[in-house]
């Protein structure tokens, strides 16, 4: 029983050790990932995803980046990377720190190969170490029975590379994963002069577990002379106790954090502001442009919307309608002062036009490993490309005296040939 | 003052094209008449095409005050740059003339898709949304031209190598010397398109997280699964499966070549297919 489990658990370590496994699981990710791309997401296009067979639906290729079998997919490519990178770390850390010599001149990679005898075995020996050195190789030498073998190796961290690499990748997808199972992201959609506690913004996904106030104190759509958008300000405090603790002005692509909690500039809508008069009494009313939002008269059935905003910023004509619960009852324009009696319940004046602020507000406690193993992964492929290993061992006989070299070919032939070319035109000189 | 930088601009538009256009057809008439005076007007058209090229950036960019890597047309005229430069370095550090036939006709291909199928209004410098007023576009940008630019001298490297590989075949049953016979051994070729992918990879990845970090500082989400970022990830899957196939299986030669032009078709997939086909954040290039 023993045995068979042993068995087993070899069996699984080497599915897990496999590259080929890697490379499947790889393949099967980016196919997935490109139908994901064909067929509506759930998270993009919610009508074009109910339209899709429900078959479909079920097996989750309307939400594929969320699904199960996408997340299990990743987790076991991770596995199979760490599985592979625990594996190899012996062989890496013995390349860089502790390479051997060879101990037969047989041993010698002959591909790129070259031998150079001399009139004097010692002499030959100090050169090479000498030109090896200048060179930036750093040398593991061993000498016996008349023969002195070494390895030299120059940009040896290059080794780490893959190890790197796969490891980063690693934590990439851990830190994907902590921010999509913790963290939150809500929404705020509000005008200049608003007050909003934290807990009572809009929730996307997750819980707001501080308590503040945010206050935005105004909002802008700034437009260069030239007429481009310059962007969006909002200048916003954040209130603890009743006290500002903290005030900033942000913009797209320039955020604001608070308490592990980021406020992001998304978007601008035009509005407008109203007084209405109730039975003598009179509040203000704000209202989103394209009837972002409404307003319900109380202890009516009357929903006032505005439609739209023409005009010159300076002479601003805002049109607007009324519903109630079945039909449009009523539709007209305002110019600023102007007033108009609804359904002879209200009397609504148009104040000025006003901008709204919408705010992105995310934590995500993931995404600092994220920028970590993104960090760790263009260090590793630096490593791998940028600064690759070159190994070169030989014998020399000390008696003869006949040094054998050799370069290890990796993945580029050409350029070690160059480097060890390089080397041995400066032993032959 | 900005008028006439609008007229001059279309003009070197139209140099730059002609002289690639007559760069690619020069090298084609090199290849098949072996006069070398054809490879040097050839080379003298690139050089040419690229200056074109380079002065069309510069003009859009001060007519924009701002870089020029926010539209499909801008991004286009960049893209053709990266591959160009990438095309000269290799042409020079390795002597090979003959990529020019296979490499040059990209950018013809892709300045030919803006003339048929853009519209003055997709090609004048409009006004840009706040989500792209970011440094980090700039760097995104930048390290996707240098890696698009390199995969597409993979490209030409490894159509080059599969031709070679064929001609072998077919001169072992005693064919005559072609003009394939001219380009570098087989094993060279094969070697220099992995050096490109090798050197684009990084390249590749660095597009991506700088992409990443831009989407973040912009929208709060350093990924979002939009078409364009999800075409991005295959591109480097299907490059990471090529470094790795041709490391571990020794997949080098024809499967590598292979794969080498398929990871092309879909870098232009990722431009082209994912902006007109499917629609996403990515809209605007």
């Amino acid at each position: 029983m023993s045995n068979k489990s042993d068995e087993l658990g070899e069996k699984l370590l080497e599915i897990f050790c496999s590259m080929k496994l890697g490379l499947v699981l790889l393949g099967i990710i980016a196919l997935v990932s490109g139908i994901g791309t064909l067929i509506p997401q759930q998270s993009m296009d919610p009508n074009g995803a109910q339209a899709v067979a429900e078959i479909w639906r079920n097996l989750g290729f309307t939400s594929v980046y969320s699904s199960p079998w996408f997340h299990l997919l990743l987790g076991l490519l991770c596995i199979n990377l760490l599985v592979c990178s625990v594996q190899r770390f012996k062989r890496f850390y013995k390349l860089t720190f502790a390479p051997e010599p060879p101990k037969e001149s047989s041993n010698i990679p002959k591909k790129i190969n070259a031998v150079i005898s001399g009139s004097d075995g010692e002499a030959l020996r100090q050169k090479t170490q000498e030109s090896l050195k200048k060179k930036g190789f750093r040398i593991t030498q061993l000498e016996k029975e008349g023969k002195w073998n070494f390895i030299a190796q120059k940009h040896g961290m290059g080794n780490w590379g893959p190890f790197t690499i796969h490891i980063a990748f690693v934590i990439l997808v851990l830190g994907a994963l902590t921010g999509s199972l913790s963290g939150f992201s809500g929404y705020i959609m509000a005008d200049a002069g608003r007050e909003v506690s934290i807990r009572d913004i809009s929730i996307e996904k997750g819980q707001v577990k501080e308590n503040f106030m945010l206050k935005i104190n105004s909002v802008e759509d700034r437009i260069l002379p030239n007429g481009e958008r310059d962007n969006w300000y909002t200048n916003l405090s954040i209130i603890e106790s009743g006290e500002e603790v903290q005030r900033d002005t942000i913009s797209v692509n320039h955020p604001l954090t608070y308490k592990g909690m980021t406020f992001y500039q998304t978007s601008y809508v035009p509005g407008a502001e109203f007084t209405v008069d109730m039975m003598g009494k009179k509040f203000p009313v704000t209202l989103q442009s394209r009837g972002g939002n409404y307003f319900n008269a109380p202890g009516t059935n009357l929903y006032l919307v505005l439609a739209e905003i023409k005009g010159d910023p300076q002479k601003p004509v805002i049109f607007y309608q009324v519903f109630d619960e079945s039909s449009q009852v009523k539709m007209g324009q305002l110019t600023p002062g102007q007033s108009e009696n609804i359904q002879d319940t209200y009397t609504v004046t148009f104040d000025k036009t006003i901008g709204f602020t919408g705010l992105q507000v995310k934590s995500d406690p993931g995404v600092g490993v994220v920028w970590l193993g993104c960090g760790l992964l263009m260090i590793g492929l630096i490593l791998a490309f940028y600064w690759r290993p070159v190994r070169i061992s030989g014998s020399l006989d000390l008696t003869e005296p006949i040094l054998t070299l050799g370069a290890y070919s990796g993945k580029y032939n050409m350029g070690i040939k160059k480097e060890f070319d390089k080397v041995v035109d400066e032993l032959k000189a | 003052m900005s008028g006439s930088l609008q007229n001059w601009e279309v003009s070197v538009f139209y140099v730059m094209f002609g002289a690639y256009l007559g760069s690619s057809v020069l090298y084609w008439l090199w290849e098949a008449i072996k006069k070398d005076a054809f490879r040097q007007l050839a080379t003298l058209a690139a050089i040419v095409g690229l200056t074109a090229n380079t002065t069309a950036i510069a003009l859009r960019w001060i007519i924009s005050q701002r870089p020029p890597l926010t539209s499909g047309y801008e991004f286009i005229l960049v893209f053709c740059w990266g591959i160009v430069i990438n095309y000269m370095f290799v042409k020079f550090r390795y002597k090979l003339n003959a990529l020019g036939s296979f490499v040059i006709p990209v950018p013809v291909l892709l300045l030919g898709f803006i003339i048929m199928a853009m519209g003055p209004s997709e090609r004048v410098a409009s006004a840009i949304q706040p989500a792209l007023k970011s440094q980090w576009l700039t760097i995104h940008v930048f390290t996707a031209i240098l890696a698009y630019g390199a995969f597409a001298v993979s490209f030409g490297l490894s159509i080059m190598y599969i031709l070679k590989t064929l001609s072998n075949q077919s001169t072992d049953k005693n064919t005559k010397e072609n003009w394939i016979n001219r380009f570098p051994h087989e094993s060279v070729l094969d070697e220099l398109a992995y050096k490109m992918v090798g050197f684009a990879f990084p390249m590749l990845t660095l597009c991506i997280i700088t992409g990443a970090i831009w989407a973040n500082y912009a929208w709060g989400t350093y990924w979002s699964w939009d078409p364009k970022e999800t075409w991005s990830l295959i591109t480097w899957i299907i490059y990471a499966a090529y470094l790795h196939a041709r490391l571990m299986y020794g997949w080098k030669g024809r499967r590598a070549a292979w794969m080498a032009i398929l990871g092309f078709a879909i870098v232009l997939f990722t431009f082209f297919g994912v902006n007109y086909l499917l629609p996403g954040l990515h809209s605007y290039a």
